[in-house]
């Protein structure tokens, strides 16, 4: 690699920063390889010591503030010219619907989610009180005088309060792995969004 | 060694090799190569790093019909290395304390 193809190579990395970002550092290494030739060096070997373009951009961008690098992303790179506007202002029946859809669909993954983990614990709870009724029922049923179905009630009573019991530990892993999933879910939408880059 | 001991230490080293004069560059890593090897993309974000913190100002001068940019150190970059030798010193000390039971 010569040194047009290195500071090439290493300005297509740095690409969407703010010019001074991505001049200062080229002027930096314009200079070493420079000096470095000056100094004997060949200019093949003084640029290939330097190191890999793609590695020496990814720690210029991790030195960057993370609010600039988000704000450069945000911030169109030119300034729109003005069919773009007016394309922008007619089209907003199309692209409101979409936008409006996509966040529909967030908001009902999250609304799915949380449902489903309501239920869950709304059964469970259910369960329990079968228990508890159960249990109750068959006070009553002995103190009638009726022991057979006493003694059903009450078998079917405490198997409901074992069952309550075991599902709450169940169901609080499954609560435990749906949130993750979710969280899973933003991400996804999320690095949509911010492609590639450093996190 | 410890990174962020040694980010610091070298800090340290690039002031005290723009101590004497100004210098650029690629002068300042052959300076410093004989005492610590230090990478030109290493240097790089030092140099960013001491500008902003104002310990250091850079100016572009002319070199074989081409521009180089010259460092140069700051009061505020001449009094970081004597802080340094004050806390250098205080971690001799400590070496001294952490080292004597080996001397026995």
């Amino acid at each position: 690699m010569n040194k047009q193809q290195f500071l090439a190579e290493l300005r297509k990395h740095l690409f969407g920063l703010p010019q001074d970002d991505i001049k200062q550092p080229l002027d930096y290494y314009a200079e070493i390889i420079d000096d470095r030739i000056e100094d004997g060096i060949s200019e093949e070997d003084a640029v290939s010591d330097i190191g890999d373009p793609k590695e020496i951009a990814k720690q210029i961008l991790i030195d960057i503030p993370l609010p600039k690098l988000i704000k450069q992303k945000i911030k169109p790179k030119r300034r729109l010219k003005v069919w773009e506007i007016v394309l922008l202002a007619l089209g907003a029946p199309v692209w409101l619907p979409i936008i409006i859809a996509v966040v529909a669909i967030i908001l009902s993954v999250y609304v799915v989610f949380w449902s489903v983990v309501a239920s869950l614990y709304a059964v469970n709870l259910s369960v329990a009180f079968c228990g508890v009724a159960g249990v109750v029922g068959a006070i009553i049923y002995i103190s009638m005088g009726k022991t057979a179905e006493g003694m059903f009630a009450l078998g079917a009573g405490i198997l409901c309060i074992g069952l309550a019991v075991l599902m709450f530990f169940g169901f609080n892993q499954i609560t435990k792995g749906l949130l993750w999933a979710s969280k899973k879910v933003l991400q996804g939408v999320k690095s949509c969004f911010v492609k590639g880059d450093v996190k | 060694m410890d990174i962020q001991l040694k980010r610091g230490l070298l800090d340290i080293c690039v002031l005290a090799a723009i101590k004497g004069e100004d210098s650029y560059g690629y002068q300042i890593i052959k300076d410093m190569k004989p005492y610590v090897e230090i990478s030109e993309s290493t240097l790089y974000p030092i140099l960013r790093r001491l500008e902003s913190a104002k310990l250091l100002t850079v100016r572009n001068a002319e070199h074989n019909g081409r521009l180089r940019k010259y460092y140069h150190i700051t009061d505020l970059g001449l009094k970081r290395i004597e802080d340094f030798k004050d806390v250098w010193q205080e971690i001799i000390s400590i070496y001294n304390f952490v080292t004597r039971e080996e001397d026995k």
